[in-house]
Order: structure tokens, then C-alpha cells, then sequence
């Protein structure tokens, strides 16, 4: 095999990996609220969601193939790569994708160890723009767009992101403060039961929309290494390999289970109940279809996230633990900007060893922070058959109080 | 710039409240019903008002029907189709 396949090959696995912590990280988004009230077996509601991601990445039919023109100047508008990358088989625009793949899954393992859900695709728009600045600088970086239509960081990536959340929040304590108004004269018991199919159908619902809008990113970003080596040159269609491995890998993280998010936003943020769960999840359903139809790329992380917080607040007499979502706000802020700094130190690492070795070497960093941060996991793990235990010390300071549990 | 994003923006804002907190609340209304009519009801004295189930059963339907429509006309986009409601019943038709 030449050098240039082996990297490609690279590239190629490593979109798979990142694909992989995609699903794995946001299983909880969908999830967490119905393994909470019980409505599921933690094992079958992540099957449920694997199954539905997988159906999800196969409806994403619309071409995704211009997904990185939203932050980065690597593309023409076609799809296709810009002329200045395909000198030596694609060789510069290989290693920008590589390190801004890395930088995403890095970031989103760190943070998945820190049991915390931040947003893989500002993961990977945070590497990419990371691996540009790197490799091209500044200019790389499509900031705010030509002016004519909505693009670039700040209307694509980053207002979406401030204003997704809070409206998430309202709707779902909306959602949730009708639901109560509504059911107050239903006996507790009957409640708790009529909600759960609702939880189940609106969980489902999300899983569906989360293969739907994530899949097809990482499907972009294959299809475009493909294109820049001279592998793939339709650029109205995405290769029938590429699909069935986003597909499936997205769908095998989502089984594997992020079971520590899904204990922060099951049982860390607010306590939840059917009712709230239905809420919840219908919000999050419903901004993350009507944006996604009408052109935003937002994070399905944010909008979950916000719906829960909401339920909690829309529920007569439910408490929010503000530390904990403090520490999500947090982790949301610096997302783009610390996978960003990842991104571009893997891209110098890569041009100070030069070649295919340096491709290599960068996907030996990645595998290696990997194992590191797996093994770290397995000293506190948290599994199927704890992911529900009590949450430990109620509201107190953030730092004296670890997720990790 | 910023007028586009409005523009845009609050038709995500009007389809997530009404779907979003809408289809809740619909769903409540037939938890609500169906309990009239099994008698789970917390007031004291209630008697279960057999009637109740089938509207009860009206509103889950209606939620369902929603869904699948909301599902329709997304998944229709994406095979570049949109979805007609000129026959009452809804059918695919060619975007455009």
C-alpha cells in the first residue's frame, strides 16, 4: 500500500472513532430521562437508541457533504476540495481533517470521563478550526460568512448554541408546567404509568433525530478525504460504504452507552418523573426537527440538556441542582475552543515530523490519550447496574462534589 | 445578517412550542381522560364515566398522527419531496 492510502486509511478510522464517541456521548441526550423514571431497562433503552440512530443515519439522505463549509475554508461550495489542497494526493487537507478529528475525540472522551455532556459536534467544528488556524491560519476560518446567507462560526455554530438551549428550556417547562396543570386531579400512580409509553415514544423520537443529524457529518467528512485523494468525485452523492460505517458506528457507541452522562443528566441535574421525562424529550424532539428542517446545525447535547433543566423548573416543587449545570455551562463554553487547541497542536505535531509519519504519530497521541483516559474510567466506573444509584451530596459546590461517582 | 437569523429563528420557536409543549399537554389530556374513565382520579367521590376512554383514546390518536406527519414531512425533505395536504389526505409531491 503507498503512503498516500495508508493516510487515508488513517483519516478514515479515525472519522469511524469520532463517529463512535459521537453516538457514545450522546446516548444520554435521548436516554437518560426514560432510564431515570424506569420506563426502560438501562440495557434496552440504549438498544432501543442504537437501533434508532442506525435507522436515523440511513434517513439522513440530504448531502452532508458540505458539512464543513459552516466553519472552515477547505471546500468550494460544490463540495469538492479547493484547488491549493490536491498537490501530493491530498496531503495538506488530510492532515488539517486528521488533527481536527483528533481534537474532537479527545475532547469529547475528557469530558465523557468527567461525566460530563458538551457537544460532540462542537467537538468536531472545535478541532477542525483548531487544524485550520494550524495549517492555514487565520483566514482559514470562515468567521461570519459572505454576508449573503447564514454561515460561518458565529451564525452557524455559535449563536445556534446560546439560543438553543434557553428556548429548549422554555418549551420544556411549558411542556411540563401544562402536563401537571392538566393531570393534577390523576391519582399518582396512574400517572406515573400513562406517562411512560409517552417517555418512550418522545425518547425514541430523539434517538431518530440525533442519527438523522450526526451521522451525516461524519459521513461528510469521509466522503471529502475521499474526494481530495481521488478515491470518490461525485460530489451529489455519498459513497453506500460510508453511510453503512457511519451508520453502524454511531450506532455501536450509542449501545456501548455513555453511562456517566447518562447519570448527570438522569439523576444529577433534577430528579425526574414520567411526566417530566415526556416533556423533556417532546422539547428536545421538537427544536431539534424544527431547527434541523429549517437549516440549523445546532447540538443535540444543548437542546437535551436545556430540556431537562426546564423540566425541572416547570415542575411545582422540583429542585435544580445549579452546581451541576453550572459545570455544564461551563463545559459547553470552552468545547470549541479546547478541542480547537487540540486540533492545532496535533496538526503541529504532524508538520514538525512531516509525511505519513507524522499522520501516524498523531493517531499514536490519540490512541494512546485514549487507553489513558479508559483506564482512568475503569478506577470509578459507572455501569448499567449503577447508573441509577442516589446521587451523593445534594446541592453543594461543585469542586467538592465529583460526577465520577 | 441578524434579521435572517430572526427570520429564521422564530419559526423554530413557534414549531417547537407548539409541538413541543403542545403535543405534552395533548398527551396529558388523554392521560386525564382516560382516568376519568377508570376512576384513577384523586377527588373524592369520583365515579369513572365509562364515556371518557374513548376520548381519552381520541387524544393519544391525535398525538400519534401528529407524530408521524412531523416525521413525514422531514423525512420527505430529505428525498427533496414536500408534503401536499391540496387531496385533504396528505401525499408526497415533488418539491417546487
Amino acid at each position: 500500500m503507498s503512503s498516500d492510502a495508508v493516510l487515508l486509511v488513517l483519516v478514515v478510522v479515525t472519522a469511524l472513532g469520532f463517529d463512535f464517541t459521537n453516538g457514545f456521548h450522546d446516548t444520554a441526550n435521548a436516554m437518560a430521562t426514560s432510564i431515570a423514571t424506569g420506563a426502560l431497562r438501562p440495557k434496552v433503552a440504549v438498544a432501543l437508541s442504537a437501533v434508532l440512530n442506525l435507522v436515523g443515519a440511513f434517513l439522513s439522505v440530504a448531502v452532508a457533504l458540505t458539512v464543513t463549509n459552516a466553519v472552515v475554508k477547505i471546500q468550494d461550495s460544490s463540495g469538492a476540495p479547493q484547488a491549493r489542497f490536491l498537490d501530493g494526493h491530498g496531503y495538506s487537507l488530510l492532515m488539517i481533517v486528521l488533527a481536527g478529528l483528533v481534537g474532537g475525540i479527545v475532547w469529547n472522551l475528557l469530558t465523557w470521563l468527567l461525566g460530563l455532556p458538551s457537544s460532540s459536534s462542537h467537538a468536531l467544528f472545535g478541532g477542525l478550526i483548531g487544524s485550520t488556524i494550524a495549517g492555514l491560519g487565520l483566514s482559514g476560518v470562515n468567521w461570519t460568512g459572505d454576508g449573503t446567507k447564514l454561515d460561518g462560526v458565529v451564525w452557524k455554530v455559535i449563536l445556534p448554541a446560546v439560543l438553543s438551549p434557553v428556548l429548549a428550556i422554555a418549551v420544556a417547562a411549558i411542556g411540563t408546567w401544562l402536563v401537571y396543570r392538566v393531570t393534577a386531579a390523576v391519582s399518582e400512580r396512574f400517572k406515573e404509568k400513562g406517562f411512560r409509553w409517552g417517555q418512550i415514544m418522545s425518547a425514541s423520537l430523539v434517538s431518530l433525530a440525533h442519527g438523522t443529524n450526526d451521522a451525516q457529518k461524519t459521513m461528510g467528512v469521509i466522503t471529502l478525504a475521499l474526494i481530495a485523494t481521488g478515491h470518490w468525485t461525485d460530489t451529489s452523492a455519498i459513497p453506500f460504504w460510508v453511510k453503512l460505517g457511519c451508520a453502524l458506528s454511531i450506532a455501536l457507541g450509542t449501545y456501548i452507552g455513555g453511562w456517566r452522562i447518562i447519570r448527570t443528566l438522569g439523576k444529577g441535574l433534577v430528579e425526574i418523573r414520567s411526566p417530566q421525562g415526556l416533556a423533556a424529550e417532546s422539547s428536545s424532539a421538537a427544536v431539534i426537527l424544527a431547527s434541523t428542517h429549517l437549516g440549523f446545525a445546532l447540538s443535540t447535547t444543548h437542546v437535551a440538556t436545556g430540556s431537562i433543566l426546564g423540566t425541572g423548573l416547570g415542575r411545582p416543587g422540583a429542585a435544580v441542582r445549579w452546581g451541576v449545570a453550572g459545570r455544564m455551562v461551563v463545559a459547553w463554553c470552552i468545547t470549541l475552543p479546547a478541542a480547537a487547541v487540540v486540533g492545532a497542536l496535533m496538526w503541529w505535531v504532524g508538520h514538525l515530523v512531516g509525511g505519513l509519519a507524522g499522520g501516524i504519530v498523531v493517531v499514536a497521541i490519540l490512541v494512546a490519550l485514549s487507553t489513558y483516559m479508559y483506564l482512568r474510567s475503569r478506577r470509578t466506573a459507572v455501569h448499567a447496574g449503577n447508573v441509577n444509584d442516589e446521587w451523593q451530596g445534594t446541592p453543594v459546590p461543585a469542586a467538592a462534589h465529583p460526577v465520577t461517582v | 445578517m441578524l434579521d435572517l437569523f430572526l427570520q429564521a429563528a422564530w419559526k423554530v420557536v413557534l414549531a417547537g412550542l407548539l409541538l413541543g409543549a403542545g403535543l405534552p399537554a395533548l398527551f396529558a389530556l388523554g392521560v386525564r381522560f382516560t382516568a376519568d374513565g377508570t376512576g384513577e382520579i384523586t377527588t373524592p367521590g369520583a365515579a369513572p364515566r365509562a364515556g371518557f376512554r374513548v376520548l381519552g383514546l381520541v387524544c393519544f390518536l391525535a398525538v400519534a398522527v401528529l407524530v408521524a406527519l412531523g416525521i413525514t414531512v422531514i423525512v420527505a425533505a430529505g428525498l427533496g419531496k414536500t408534503v401536499s395536504f391540496e387531496h385533504i389526505f396528505p401525499t408526497l409531491v415533488p418539491k417546487g
